[in-house]
């Protein structure tokens, strides 16, 4: 398992509106890895986030997304989810009337549904809740609130670390995890993402500054600008963007 | 306090209804699922300090035919009342909600509260909501609000991306709609509106 291939990025184009933001895309990720895709504002760096975990208003029109030797893009967003990808939205969406306990019990149960397995008991859930909960340091209280609503941004950017520790994904893919968090809240939030790693996992961690990744230590690193990877490197490429910029870099 | 429970098809609903004072009273309607219906009622505050707190909920989804007719009357001063409708609408359904709140001169210290709100579910559905205030006193608080929408795709593909397939999200999502309305409701028949939802 170790090493392989899990995702494997090729040529892909897409946007939305009939407008193209992904220019030919090429992305190798193997197990084990984190991979940091940086870049400028408008670089395409959410599309790539939301056309990989299938958001229905963008449109792939050429390449090809293979994820654990499936044709990633023939798949359902719940589909996705059941295969072990999860998106940490850069604007988690706010569910009036629904609660956190009750939106990760139909989580968690139709994952293990579509897996073959029955539903966990009240029990079994309350313990898997309280268990996830304590890694982003949640409280009690929080199971009872409704999804997002009047949450401050922190909050909601734990809570997506929250719903990643319950799904336990094998690719995560984190979009702008670290926009409006204080130094207290990404910590707790990268302290999260580091603890649910393993060598069968990997994290795409998509970002514009370098302030998360001195925490999440990335592997790799790709530089994205217009809709195309322009430059791959190691850790090092953090450096270079934090000093120079993203002017100075060209493909 | 318990609100009294109407299905309508079912329960002989009143048609008016004088709220003495110092009374108060609840009470939810239910209009299931494949109901057409005309309804219409009248409720009189007729003495200081009544209050009347009554909310509605309609589900049509096929080819129903909905028109519920409410006029709360404030006759006397010093009473509330509020009114929340909601309704789901699918199909080839339409439905109406006509509320009309009358304030009348001497009813000073009214309160009055009124909202309706509605889900379409497909572009053949068809709903219209008429508020109406018709007001003569000065000293009084009085609002309505009207909502009509379909369900948010954003929330749609965040319940998605957890995996939770789209016919249950959706469900999911009608029912945080109708929570409000159907928190008021025993269970039993909760979890009955929540099995017939679309």
């Amino acid at each position: 398992m170790n090493n392989e291939v899990l995702l494997e990025i090729k040529g892909l184009r897409a946007g939305v509106e009939g407008k193209e933001i992904l220019k030919g895309v090429d992305l190798t990720v193997r197990r084990g890895e984190v991979h940091a895709v940086m870049g400028p504002n408008g670089a395409g760096k959410s599309t790539l986030g939301a056309v990989l975990a299938g958001r229905p208003s963008f449109t792939v029109t050429a390449g090809s997304v293979t994820y654990a030797g499936r044709d990633l893009l023939a798949l359902s967003p719940e589909e996705r989810s059941w295969a072990g990808i999860f998106l940490s939205f850069q604007y988690p969406v706010e569910i009036p009337g629904v609660s956190i306990t009750n939106f990760m019990k139909a989580a968690v149960n139709a994952r293990r549904k579509a897996a073959g397995l029955p539903e966990l008991s009240p029990a079994e859930y309350l313990k898997l809740l309280k268990e996830k909960m304590a890694l982003v340091q949640m409280k009690g209280e929080f199971a009872r609130r409704e999804v997002n609503v009047g949450f401050s941004g922190g909050e909601k950017k734990r809570n997506e670390i929250f719903q990643m520790a319950m799904l336990e994904p094998t690719l995560s893919i984190l979009d702008e995890t670290d926009s409006g968090l204080d130094v207290d809240a990404l910590r707790i939030v990268a302290e999260g993402v580091n603890r649910l790693r393993t060598p069968d996992t990997a994290a795409l961690v998509i970002t514009h500054y370098q302030r998360l990744l001195d925490y999440i230590v990335p592997d790799v690193v790709h530089v994205l600008k217009e809709g195309r990877i322009v430059l791959t490197g190691g850790r090092e490429l953090v450096d270079r963007i934090e000093n120079e910029g993203y002017e100075s870099i060209h493909g | 306090m318990d609100s009294e429970v109407y299905i309508i098809g079912r329960d002989a609903v009143p048609q008016f209804l004088r709220l003495d004072a110092g009374e108060a009273r609840s009470m939810t309607l239910v209009v299931p699922p494949g109901t057409s219906a005309r309804l219409g009622l009248e409720i009189d505050l007729c003495g200081p300090g009544a209050s009347l707190d009554l909310a509605g909920v309609y589900l049509c989804n096929d080819a129903e035919r909905v028109d519920l007719r409410v006029l709360v009357r404030h006759s006397s001063g010093g009473c509330t009342s509020r009114q929340l409708f909601k309704g789901i609408v699918g199909g080839t359904a339409r439905a109406a909600f006509d509320g009309l709140i009358y304030v009348a001169q001497d009813a000073q210290k009214t309160q009055a509260y009124q909202e309706n709100h509605t889900l379409l579910l497909s572009g053949t559905a068809f709903a219209e909501s008429r508020p109406q205030l018709e007001i003569y006193a000065d000293d009084v608080q009085c609002s309505h609000g009207a909502t009509t929408g379909y369900l948010n795709p954003d929330e749609l593909f965040y319940l998605r991306s957890r995996g939770i397939p789209e016919a249950e999200a959706r469900r999911l999502q009608m029912a945080a709609f109708l929570a409000p309305v159907l928190s008021r409701l025993p269970e039993s028949l909760t979890e009955e509106i929540y099995a017939g939802l679309p």
